[in-house]
């Protein structure tokens, strides 16, 4: 079975991020593997483990995401392919879907595990439009995986009623969820390795394709601004005797907040 | 004039309230509205969905639609969209909705959005206002297709008072079953329990219960509110909570009246799901714990002693 992994370098959510005039601020931000992709990764490590898969992983974005395609290579994805190309610097989901789908193409993999999404644009969407654009099966917010042959996996997806087993046909893109694994954390020996596996980079016409090809040049939407969210408005603290603040905030629920 | 198309949200053959507040949403707009509803024996639920306020139905009523599969669920929606020339398809918030919108906006050629809080529909110029990274962001978005799908927040729109559509119900066809992507069967978690999105009232239990006996303290709690009752990952990584009930950026996103994190450290991911409710209330023994940045009213405490304590002051309130 051969796998392709996708993994988008993000920045650091646990870390402030400031706006100004709209933009965002670059200084002081750093820039981590999307934690859904690490899942991603775990995911396709294990089947490799488990049931001898070919492992491949694809990121697009700027040569600063050498590290993070070693991290990956250290936990024990095998090849990398790097899509680095400055005209995909506005790129949506939509876009890198389609970026995406040029990279299965050249490849006929069986298996597209993507993030179930990426946590700098909380979109969701990638991975889903990627299977539409290729026509195969898809199945999102994916939290077990097993194979049953080499034409068949079957899933478990959290939908609304509860937890969905579903049988896909082969080839199928999931999106997973961080309850799937805990990812691992790379052996010395993985990382001594890693230093010296190569990546496979490619610009988009090395690809065979162009900003125009993928609707790069005429983004179905923009973002035309960012905005800092408005903080909540600072609350009280009670600190002291146990019966006395709750019986304090439980009076305050019912008369102040007039919520009780 | 713009034509909304708001996707019905249907679970156990009862029409939830995100129906709605998005049609509400969309008659504010003056929009012409249309409701697809997709599910097995939902045609009895016409007059619910007009009520809900829309002025077209379209139903796709069959009894291979009775488990969820995204592939016909998209074709419905899509067909719909066509019907009914919709520029704009809004789905409410559920996993349901996160896994069709981007299909049929594929499908369509049309723009995308998810967890938007805000329209605005000034002529041909529609923009969208979502929270991103986190977050810790708000994105106003352009749309320049003559389409968006998108998938609305919870508690982004309040469903209006005496909002009227009219009966016309439109069947569609049904798709072929997606043979490539079976649903062998749906494990429901916790049947009776009160359902997240639609509770006033949420109680959350996190690590700072230990174990289940905690947790049956702090449930306890939520049966006498009368409240949802929801959880931190770290319970149910623990698995000693459903799957069903966390609440945050990858469980259940929530907006009631008053929440209350018992023994929750306020994680980002946590806040994510939780931070755009009225009142929020926490009890946390560590005074420093980041939840106390979005309380309301912070406890400082231990749960084993507040909660019982809460428990009895609410209970003389209530009578
Ligand atoms: C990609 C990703 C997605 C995630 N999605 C979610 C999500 O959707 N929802 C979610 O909740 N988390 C999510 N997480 C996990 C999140 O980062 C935190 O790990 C999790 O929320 C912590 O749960 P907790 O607050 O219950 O536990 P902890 O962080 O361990 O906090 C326990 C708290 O209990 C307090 N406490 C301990 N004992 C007592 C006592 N006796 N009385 C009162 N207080 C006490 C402690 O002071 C502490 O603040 C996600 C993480 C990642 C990486
Ligand atoms: N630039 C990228 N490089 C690699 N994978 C990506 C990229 N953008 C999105 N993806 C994949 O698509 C998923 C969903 O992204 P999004 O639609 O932005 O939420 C992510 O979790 C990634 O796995």
């Amino acid at each position: 079975m051969k796998i392709l992994t996708t993994v988008k370098k993000v920045v650091d959510v646990e870390l402030n991020i400031r706006v100004n005039d709209g933009a965002i601020v670059e200084d002081g931000l750093q820039y981590v593997i999307n934690a859904w992709d690490e899942n991603g990764v775990e995911t396709a490590v294990q089947l490799k483990e488990n049931n001898s898969a070919e492992t491949t992983l694809v990121s697009i974005g700027g040569d600063d995401n050498a590290d993070m395609i070693k991290k990956c290579y250290a936990m024990g994805i095998e090849n990398g392919i790097l899509i680095d190309d400055p005209a995909l610097a506005n790129a949506d989901s939509s876009v890198f879907a389609k970026v995406l789908q040029k990279v299965y193409e050249k490849g006929e993999y069986d298996l597209i595990i993507t993030g179930k999404q990426a946590q700098d644009t909380d979109n969701g969407q990638a991975g889903i439009m990627l299977a539409e654009y290729l026509n195969i099966p898809c199945v999102s917010n994916v939290v077990a995986i097993e194979v049953m042959d080499d034409s068949h996996v079957k899933v478990s997806r959290l939908g609304d009623a509860g937890t969905e087993i579903v049988e896909l046909e082969l080839p199928a893109v999931v999106t997973v969820s961080d309850s799937i694994n805990e990812p691992r954390l790379p052996a010395m020996r993985g990382i001594m390795m890693a230093k010296k596996k190569k990546i496979e980079t490619m610009d988009l016409s090395a690809l065979g394709t162009s900003i125009d090809d993928l609707g790069g040049a005429d983004l179905q939407s923009e973002v035309v601004e960012y905005m800092q969210p408005e903080a909540r408005k600072s609350g009280q603290k009670f600190e002291g005797d146990a019966a006395e603040i709750t019986a304090e905030v439980v009076g305050l629920l019912s008369n102040e907040a007039k919520v009780l | 004039m713009t034509k909304i198309l708001v996707v019905a949200d249907i679970k156990q053959g009862v029409l939830k309230g995100s129906t709605s507040e998005l049609l509400s949403k969309a008659k504010a707009l003056g929009a012409e509205t249309a409701v697809v509803a997709v599910g097995s024996n939902i045609e009895s639920l016409t007059a619910d969905l007009a009520n809900a306020g829309s002025d077209t139905q379209y139903i796709a009523d069959d009894a291979s639609l009775e488990l969820f599969s995204a592939g016909p669920f998209t074709s419905c929606v899509v067909d719909a969209a066509k019907q009914f020339e919709a520029n704009l398809i809004w789905f409410g918030f559920s996993e349901t909705g996160k896994a069709v919108a981007p299909r049929v906006a594929a499908q369509l050629k049309a723009a995308c959005a998810t967890e938007i809080t805000d329209i605005t529909i000034d002529g041909d110029n529609v923009e969208v206002t979502r929270p991103t990274t986190a977050n810790k962001l708000i994105q106003r978005i352009k749309v320049n297709a003559s389409q968006l799908v998108a998938v609305v927040r919870a508690g982004a729109f309040e469903a209006t008072e005496g909002i009227t559509g009219a009966e016309n119900a439109v069947k569609l066809s049904i798709p072929e079953t997606d043979l490539k992507a079976i649903i062998k069967e749906i494990i429901a978690e916790a049947g009776d329990d009160i359902d997240l999105a639609d509770a006033n009232i949420v109680v959350s239990v996190g690590r700072g219960a230990k174990d289940q006996a905690g947790i049956d303290l702090v449930k306890e709690l939520a049966t006498d509110l009368e409240a949802g009752f929801g959880s931190s990952r770290a319970l149910i990584d623990a698995g000693l909570m459903p799957h069903a009930k966390q609440v945050g950026q990858t469980g259940k996103i929530v907006a009631p009246t008053l929440y209350f994190a018992i023994g929750i450290s306020g994680a980002i991911q946590h806040l994510a799901g939780m931070n755009g409710s009225k009142v929020i209330v926490a009890v946390n023994k560590d005074s420093e714990a980041p939840i106390f940045n979005v309380a309301d009213y912070g406890i400082v405490g231990d749960l084993f002693e507040v909660v019982p304590i809460l428990r009895e002051e609410i209970k003389k309130i209530k009578g």
